[in-house]
């Protein structure tokens, strides 16, 4: 991996397209800014893994669904549906 | 009261202050801002979010207590305002906000996402998933069976 060292305001550029500024450093966390072709998908890891996980997780099919509810326990009947009222 | 057909539940008919609305989406479904809430009397804990927009798109999530009872919600500033929040105090789930932990199906079993729960505003029922790196969760934390698996 690539280390460089940069101070507050300094610029990295990545290509020809790619711009990382280093806007702002505080004490325990830094504020970074990119300047990147609308194509790429810029996100913190984080945000990716919690992004696939929701993917992964989203049941758009009757048979993840049931395969869910029998691992739970008994299969749910979707008789009286109760929505959660606020409060 | 309004319904909707949905495809795992039939038509389903909800109170309109029960929308949840999700002012950016979750990450992955960033069109998707409205849900509700769905439990059903033998599948509890279990609660699922059911898309308004998809008939087809529902998740299936915890309550991250049911997870994890000493769960330690962190929630960044940036969501907080989205959602109408408060700065500067630890939330109460229960008091200030509903808390839900999105389960995923695994071939070794079922995990549930703890570093992005759900956060639901119980004021306004604005809703984000609050990713919060620092907090040390896992994205995929195992859902131990209550039971062990009956041999026969």
């Amino acid at each position: 991996m690539l280390m460089m060292a940069r101070r507050e305001g300094e610029t990295i550029l990545i290509g020809d397209d790619i711009e990382v500024v280093i806007a702002h450093i505080g004490r325990s966390r830094v504020k970074v800014g990119i300047k990147a072709p609308r194509e790429l998908t810029v996100m913190a890891r984080e945000v990716k893994m919690v992004r696939d996980e929701n993917l992964a997780a989203s049941v758009r099919s009757e048979a993840a669904l049931s395969s869910l509810l029998t691992r739970f326990g008994p299969a749910a009947q979707a008789s009286p549906v109760r929505v959660e009222k606020g409060r | 009261m309004p319904s909707v057909e949905t495809s795992y539940f039939g038509l389903i008919s909800y109170e309109p202050d029960s929308i949840l609305e999700f002012p950016k989406g979750l990450p992955g479904f960033d069109e998707r801002r409205r849900f509700v809430a769905l439990q059903f009397e033998d599948s509890r804990p279990l609660v699922f979010l059911q898309s308004l927009e998809e008939p087809g798109l529902c998740f299936i999530t915890l309550p991250v207590l049911a997870v994890d009872p000493h769960y330690q919600l962190r929630v960044s500033d940036e969501d907080r305002e989205l959602v109408g929040l408060p700065l500067g105090r630890p939330l109460r789930i229960g008091e200030d906000v509903i808390c839900l932990a999105v389960v995923s199906i695994r071939e070794d079993g079922p995990t549930a996402n703890l570093l992005g729960p759900l956060v639901v505003n119980l004021r306004n029922r604005k809703a984000a998933q609050a990713v919060a790196p620092e907090s040390g969760y896992s994205h995929q934390h195992r859902l131990v069976p209550e039971e062990a698996p009956v041999c026969s």
